[in-house]
């Protein structure tokens, strides 16, 4: 028996002897609490090249928008349907939660860091100016793409109804904001090295970056106010990039591949072929970087009729390259800007050379990018326009743009060219034409209301027909 | 002996407090005059006096009397209360006698305690262990269904998958909201471990609900408790209900006999497919979304490839195109099928006639087997009991190649150390193998290929001889007739015996237990109970297949191999100390004072093959193409520490009242205020004691309980941890977690009333039992989905209200009784209203899940939890449908209107029982009214054609798919096709406007109009409801007389019918209780299993 009143003293004992370190259970034992600011920075860059990448239909239908490829069975995005899958939703999750809010951290860490040394906050300057510009590139595409947006209320979950800031003033602020992170960047001094998985840390590319990306600001409020795109561009073009500069994410392959190459070979469907849009234009070019974007079907490039059901196997396809797992992903190159200095030029802006001159540079970039000879005498073929400038440029940089989708669709947005097929049935919101603009997140009719009506009423009615601010062909 | 001399000592000074009183100890054993089995819980007291007490579970007992007694009383509801003389005897047998006149027994209730039902102030109800075996399936729950009031049983239909039992409702937002299961004291763990994108829809299997494992051979009863009241003293985890299991003991020895009795169940079951649950499909038009893939006269079929080399361009079938809106069949015109471009078939090159299969995907199902084997082994002597049992089950699905395999096997046994000292020791170990359960959700999912993405032409049975035949993938979906590689869908056959799963789960679930009755109305009880288990879930595509999502991260792949090991843990220390006496003739006290100690630990890892595997058939990590990504882990640990008191006074057999308070300190809570009490109070007033004359009234109770209970918050809600996401070159990728923790949590509430009354009429042969209850779950801890703006998706807060209630109605009686012939009705009721009061301030809605076809379920205030909201219909004044100038239907611009939600209305069941002499027949009808499901079968399978529902002849008496033909003045010609939606459309302008009928023809021989393409959510949301023959049993049982000269004690025969008939049901296709599996994520189906209607023998002897 005195076992067994032992036996119930030595439970009592393991029973209470439980009850130390109580608060451990709630820790979680297998993800850290710190992390070191360049790897949440190296993460968001990684996102926002791979969203930019992507043909993930729930994630990025801008290629099937620009008209660079078409679908072959399921037509519904070509069709401009983006609610049914929610794309918006993604896109906001995408560049709110997956990037921004990761930059935003990256800050938070670097700047709690103390810095050992004059060099190291020489860094970390950098660091936080690099974090900025990237900001500005990602609220830039986000703007451009829905008009109003949460911008200063957002990325602070204290707040959880974000206030849909007018996209002309957000405009006004990131062009300040680069200038000033550009002005910050100390290209003596690195930054984040191999942790920068665009420009290997080098702050002489990220000023130009920045430079470049003003400029692409200020050309596309030209239309809305010409005295401010001026000033922006004539301020930044000397700085930005110059012929076969670029900034890209070169895919690893492995677990690290272009999602691309996840879309169109890992996924084993048949999905996209190129559109007649752009092949049927190229075609008539005769433009010898067909064979870069597309594959031969019997002998021609025809691409599937845009919005329509398409039998893959009659059709050409991506271009093998394209598809490859390391193929890298372009967010920002010479090949743009210098189509922006050209139209800039057009415009009467000073920006150190002409339009021709800058078309040529633009054309003679895009051909060396995808490794085509015959750029001369493409140029010759096709010589800039200035009677018909918009057609010009927006035709060139359109086909230069290709893969690049929402470049190339907001390019068709400013300059109206080369002409859009309407495919069959295109979404109501739509109003029978080329969407202007994506509807907002159905997220935010329900979790931000009010924000959201506000923003619809600003812009002129939540629709894919309702023009941005900018827009005004 | 020596080792008792102090315990003896102890034992004699307690005695002598007593002895000093000049009192005599008499000792007894109560067992019933039925079936000689012993009582519990029987109240002996002494004739005049206080002195007291109630036999222990072994129906004796042991009491100080005054020298000077004369007589005691034996009472015990449902029992003649006896009165005994006690005689110089030291010892005082009774064999009691069943009441007629009353019906309330002894209950089995929180943590164990037996307790006479007529004095709980709350809700139960008993199930027997018999009525849990009618059916042998993977699930013993599943054979609850209408069986319980307030119970909803709902089976999600996939071979060994989940069940989700909810008790009185929903109350949890984004929590648990199942019932917890108790079996004798150990909380069994019912984790339903499919992983996140499963539950909501994406591709995944379905691995079950953890608390199948529990055998019911074992199962002596069940008791549910329903409402909180009953379950505040188990903690906040059973604030959905209780489920408590008993199970079958070993006998002691009676009369010095050893006890020794056998028993072997078999049982055989098989079944078939219920073909109202299935896709009765059009027969009249092949593969293609339209006629737009060819210039010919059969625009449906394509005129592009030379198939057999000849020169001249051949007809062939689209086979990319996984749809029916295509060619027209007809038999005279010959076409190149899949089943003409690969070699091994004997079509190679051949053209075959274009016509509808005779073999459709329903004899894809195989017949299902499941043999069910146990031996029961029961025994004991004087100061023992001991209990075997074995089971197996061996059970095949109706796809092929699926399996689940079982092995149970429980000890358990009790040992008298002394007269007062009873340990009791129980070991169950299970095993669980299942192989080839069906995928569940949308996509890689062979049953919404079926459902949804489906060629008439196709015969199923030659993708069964081309498979066995060559082992190959050799699909009806090829992309082209040279490049064979499926586009959306692999052979059938390769997708089961190719790309299957497998899972296995060893567990062990066992406890110790010491009950030391100190003295008469004192009692200490300790036990020690452990859960644990191990389970591996490995998933399989072999190399060749359509590619599909799996493994960490879940990229696209077209092979592949994961693995995910999970353990989990818990074990429950509890001590429990009892007082009960009798303080005078009328009042009684009963009280208790414990602690619950709880620890809980769940240690998983996830990890994949990633880019492919590299050796065909070898499924190992290694075996990887790129390097493994990093593998998901997770190691959550839970400790919650509970002290609970309660006191319950009966008085006269006429008001009991209970109070119980507990107070849990839990590790999920911050730190600093992670304590917390709550309690409950109940009472029950039986009237019918005031008024026993009547003769016609044999019960009448009235009860009320009052039950307010914390919840601490789910693991890892406090403190944020970055995740991540890769490894580039030497950079690891962090980024922030999705939902923002919160270090401010405060625990859950849930308040709840609950009022009854129970009557019993006319000698027992109509009695109810009606309930009502109001429970309000406030200050949810739920992680509120937030704008992305804020960088994140979620954020736990405290917020919410959700109201819950309900009435529930049990209404028994007995229509017919003589000597040979019994028959007796059973109705289960239950109505229950659910709300969600409120979420956090200036949120109306918090989606719980966003699902394929962009609906989504979610919580809206004002609104049951679980609305399923998407695009409707847009309505004019008069609730027409508006019809755009296209001809098709508009749609709301949001998806956010509310379509219907997932709860019933009311749900109950109704068994009849006959017995004649040695033969009985029972049937059980169960019936769901109303709640509301998506069905994504149809949104895209009506889409694609594939259904029965689009073909039909207009209403100009042509095939609606035939094309639209206008006349030149605009007319439609007489032999046009198409259809006219019915609704009307805006003749005037958007501000003004004006409507008129609408009278434009769309096609009918294009996808568009069937389907998701132009068509709202709404057109596919359908009415739940059901009425289901359930279960029908036949069984005999050979007369004893008979069997003695066979050293048989018994032998029963059953035949079983389960899921027979579908009486009723207003979803077409499918089965309204189908689902992906257990959750809170219901109202949506995608590939579901059709119902198997289960045909079983069973014979049960004992020697």
């Amino acid at each position: 028996m005195k076992k067994i009143i032992l036996a119930f003293i030595v439970l009592i004992g393991v029973s209470t002897s439980c009850t130390k370190n109580f608060e451990d259970f709630n820790t979680d034992k297998k993800n850290p609490t710190e992390v070191p600011g360049e790897y949440l920075f190296a993460n968001a860059q990684k996102e926002l090249a791979d969203q930019v990448a992507s043909t993930n239909v729930n994630l990025n239908v801008w290629k099937l928008f620009a008209q660079h490829w078409t679908e072959t069975t399921y037509t519904d995005e070509a069709n401009y349907d983006i609610v049914n899958r929610t794309i918006a939703d993604y896109t906001f999750r995408t560049y709110y939660r997956n990037i921004l809010a990761d930059l935003k951290e990256a800050t938070n860490v670097i700047t709690a860091e103390v810095p050992e040394g004059a060099v190291a906050a020489i860094e970390r300057e950098n660091k936080l100016r690099i974090i900025e510009l990237v900001e500005v590139y990602c609220y830039n595409r986000l703007v451009d793409m829905f008009g109003d947006i949460p911008y200063g209320e957002a990325l602070d979950i204290e707040n959880i109804s974000p206030v849909y800031d007018d996209a002309a003033t957000i405009y006004d602020d990131l062009i300040l904001k680069a200038t000033n992170a550009i002005a910050g960047l100390n290209a003596a001094e690195g930054s984040y090295g191999g942790d920068d998985l665009f420009f290997h840390g080098d702050v002489t590319m990220w000023k130009k970056f920045g430079n470049t990306l003003i400029v692409k600001m200020g050309i596309t409020l030209a239309d809305y106010n010409d005295g401010k795109a001026k000033t922006a561009i004539e301020g930044a073009y000397a700085g930005a990039f110059e012929m076969g500069e670029i900034c890209e994410l070169v895919y690893l392959g492995g677990s690290n591949s272009n999602p691309l190459y996840q879309d169109l070979v890992q996924s084993g469907r048949d999905d996209f072929v190129p559109a007649n849009t752009i092949v049927d234009l190229m075609n008539g070019l005769e433009d010898p970087r067909r064979p870069a974007y597309f594959t031969l079907h019997e002998g021609e490039y025809i691409g599937g009729e845009y919005g329509y059901s398409n039998t893959f196997s009659q059709y050409s396809h991506i271009a093998p390259e394209i598809q490859e797992p390391t193929y890298p992903m372009t967010l920002l190159d010479y090949t743009e800007l210098a189509f922006y200095l050209a139209e800039a030029a057009e415009r009467g802006y000073s920006v150190g050379g002409s339009a021709a001159d800058h078309y040529t540079s633009a054309i003679t970039s895009s051909f060396d990018h995808w490794g085509i000879e015959g750029a001369a005498d493409y140029i010759t073929a096709n010589p800039y326009d200035a009677g018909n400038w918009k057609e010009s440029i927006g035709t060139q940089a359109y086909i230069a743009f290709y893969v690049r989708g929402f470049v190339g669709y907001t390019e068709w947005r400013r300059l109206g060219f080369p002409a859009m097929n309407i495919p069959p049935n295109p979404a109501e919101s739509a109003g029978g034409e080329v969407p202007r603009r994506f509807t907002y997140p159905i997220n935010e009719q329900t979790l931000n209301g009010t924000n959201y009506t506000s923003a619809s009423t600003a812009i002129g009615g939540d629709y894919l027909r309702t023009k941005l601010f900018w827009d005004k062909n | 002996m020596r080792k008792f001399t102090l315990f003896l000592a102890l034992m004699l000074f307690i005695g002598m407090q007593v002895a000093l009183a000049q009192t005599r100890t008499i000792t007894g054993t109560v067992t019933n005059a039925d079936d000689g089995s012993t009582i519990p819980g029987v109240s002996v007291v002494v004739q005049g006096t206080t002195y007291g007490t109630t036999t222990d579970l072994d129906g004796k007992y042991s009491l100080n009397v005054p020298e000077d007694a004369q007589n005691l009383i034996f009472s015990f509801v449902g029992m003649k209360t006896a009165v005994r003389e006690i005689g110089s005897s030291n010892v005082v047998n009774l064999v009691m006698e069943p009441e007629i006149t009353a019906i309330e027994g002894v209950v089995v209730t929180a943590l164990g305690i037996s307790r006479e039902k007529k004095s709980l102030g709350y809700s139960t109800q008993e199930v027997g262990g018999d009525e849990l075996n009618t059916i042998r399936g993977n699930n013993f729950v599943n054979n609850l269904r209408g069986k319980a009031s307030g119970v909803q049983v709902k089976s999600s239909g996939n071979m060994g998958g989940s069940t989700n039992v909810i008790i009185r409702g929903t109350s949890s937002i984004t929590g648990n909201n199942q019932a917890m299961y108790v079996v004798d004291g150990v909380p069994i763990n019912n984790s339903n471990n499919n992983n996140d994108g499963q539950i909501s829809g994406r591709s995944g299997y379905d691995y079950g609900s953890a608390a199948s494992d529990i055998d019911p051979n074992n199962i002596e009863s069940i008791n549910i408790l329903k409402g909180a009241a009953a379950t505040a003293l188990y903690g906040s985890r059973a604030a959905n209900g209780v489920i408590l299991i008993t199970t079958k003991k070993g006998k002691k020895s009676v009369g010095g006999a050893k006890i020794l009795g056998v028993t072997l169940n078999s049982n055989v079951t098989t079944g078939f497919v219920d073909k109202s649950t299935f896709p009765k499909y059009q027969t009249q038009y092949g593969a293609g979304y339209g006629p737009f893939y060819s210039d010919t006269d059969t625009p449906g079929l394509e005129y592009i490839y030379d198939v057999d080399g000849d020169g001249q361009i051949d007809l062939t079938v689209p086979t990319t195109e996984d749809a029916s809106v295509g060619q027209e069949f007809d038999p005279d015109l010959m076409v190149f099928q899949w089943d003409s471009y690969d070699p091994a078939n004997p079509n190679y090159h051949k053209a075959t006639p274009w016509v509808n299969t005779p073999n459709d995907p329903i004899e894809f199902f195989e017949t299902p087997w499941s043999f069910t084997n146990n031996i029961d082994i029961v025994g004991g002597g004087d100061n023992s009991t001991f209990r075997l049992s074995y089971t197996n089950l061996d059970q095949t699905g109706i796809m092929p190649n699926s399996s689940l395999k079982k092995n149970n096997v429980l000890l358990s046994g009790s040992y008298d150390i002394l007269d007062n000292l009873k340990v009791t020791a129980s070991a169950n170990y299970i095993n669980t193998k299942g192989k080839g359960r069906n995928p569940t959700g949308y996509s890689d999912n062979l049953m919404s290929s079926f459902r949804q993405w489906w060629q008439t032409n196709v015969d199923i049975l030659q993708q069964k001889e081309i498979y066995d035949q060559t082992g190959r993938n050799v699909t009806w979906n090829p992309k082209t007739p040279t490049n064979l590689d499926p586009i959306y869908w692999d052979n059938p056959y390769w997708a089961r015996y190719e790309n299957y799963q497998s899972d296995e789960r060893s567990r062990l679930i066992g406890y110790a237990q010491a009950d030391w009755q100190i003295n008469d109305y004192f009692s200490l009880m300790g036990r020690y109970s452990i859960d644990t288990y191990g389970e591996l879930q490995e998933e399989r595509k072999a190399i060749g297949s359509v590619s599909g999502e799996l493994g960490v991260g879940r990229p696209d792949v077209t092979s592949g191999y994961t693995r995910f090991d999970r353990s989990f843990t818990e074990t429950n220390i509890d001590f429990i100390a009892r007082f009960n006496k009798y303080l005078s003739d009328n009042w009684n006290l009963n009280a208790l004072l414990g602690t619950n100690i709880r620890r809980s630990k769940e240690d998983q890892v996830f990890a994949s093959t990633d880019g492919g595997l590299i050796v065909p058939n070898l499924y190992a990590l290694s075996n990887s193409v790129n390097l493994m990504q990093p593998p998901e882990e997770r190691l959550a640990e839970i400790g919650v520490n509970g002290y609970f008191a309660g006191v319950s006074v009966g008085w006269k057999n006429l008001v009991y009242l209970d109070g119980n308070v507990r107070y849990d300190q839990s590790s999920t809570l911050p730190k600093d205020k992670n304590g917390y009490p709550y309690g409950s109070i109940s009472g029950s007033f039986l009237f019918s004691s005031l008024m026993e004359d009547q003769s016609w009234l044999q019960l009448g109770k009235f009860r009320l309980g009052y039950a307010s209970v914390g919840n601490g918050a789910p693991w890892g809600s406090i403190k944020d941890t970055y995740t991540l996401n890769g490894i580039w070159g030497g950079t690891a990728m962090y980024s922030l977690p999705h939902n923002k923790q919160n270090q401010t949590l405060e625990p859950e509430r849930s308040n709840s009333l609950e009022a009854g009354l129970e009557m019993v009429f006319l000698q027992n042969r109509l009695g109810f039992d009606l309930s009502y209850y109001d429970k309000k779950t406030d200050n949810q801890i739920i992680p509120v989905a937030v704008s992305y703006a804020t960088g994140y998706s979620g954020k736990w807060v405290n917020a919410g209200k959700v109201e819950n209630k309900g009435l529930e109605l049990t209404l028994f009686g007995t229509p017919v009784i003589s000597n040979d012939f019994r028959w007796d009705i059973t109705l289960n009721w239950a109505r229950n209203r659910n709300k969600v009061v409120e979420l956090q301030e200036g949120l109306e809605n918090l989606r719980l899940a966003s699902l394929q076809g962009g609906v989504t379920i979610n919580a809206r205030v004002g609104e049951p939890l679980g609305t399923i909201q998407g695009t409707d219909y847009v309505y004019d004044d008069n609730g027409n449908r508006v019809v755009a100038s296209s001809g098709y239907y508009l749609k709301t611009a949001t998806s956010d209107v509310v379509l219907g939600d997932i709860n019933p209305d009311w749900t109950g069941g109704i068994n009849n029982a006959f017995s004649y002499r040695a033969w009985s027949l029972s049937f059980l009808i169960d019936w769901q009214r109303g709640g509301s499901i998506f069905s994504l079968d149809q949104w895209y399978g009506q889409g694609t054609g594939l259904y029965e529902e689009t073909v039909y002849t207009n209403d100009l008496g042509n095939p609606v798919r035939d094309p639209v033909v206008e006349n030149e003045d605009g007319t439609y010609a007489d032999n046009s096709g198409g259809m006219i939606l019915e609704g009307v459309v805006n003749t005037g302008t958007e501000e003004a406007p004006v409507y008129e009928t609408n009278t434009t023809r769309v096609e009918g021989g294009d996808y568009r109009v069937w389907g998701w393409s132009r068509n709202p959510n709404k057109a596919f949301v359908f009415d739940a409801s059901y009425v289901k023959l359930r279960e029908l049993v036949i069984s005999y049982s050979i007369p004893k007389a008979k069997l003695s000269k066979v050293w048989l004690d018994g032998a029963t025969f059953s035949l079983v019918g389960g899921n027979l008939w579908i009486i009723s049901k207003n979803l077409k296709h499918a089965d309204p209780e189908a689902s992906q599996g257990a959750g809170n994520i219901q109202g949506w189906q995608s590939g579901v299993m059709p119902s198997v209607r289960n045909l079983g023998l069973s014979v049960k002897l004992s020697f």
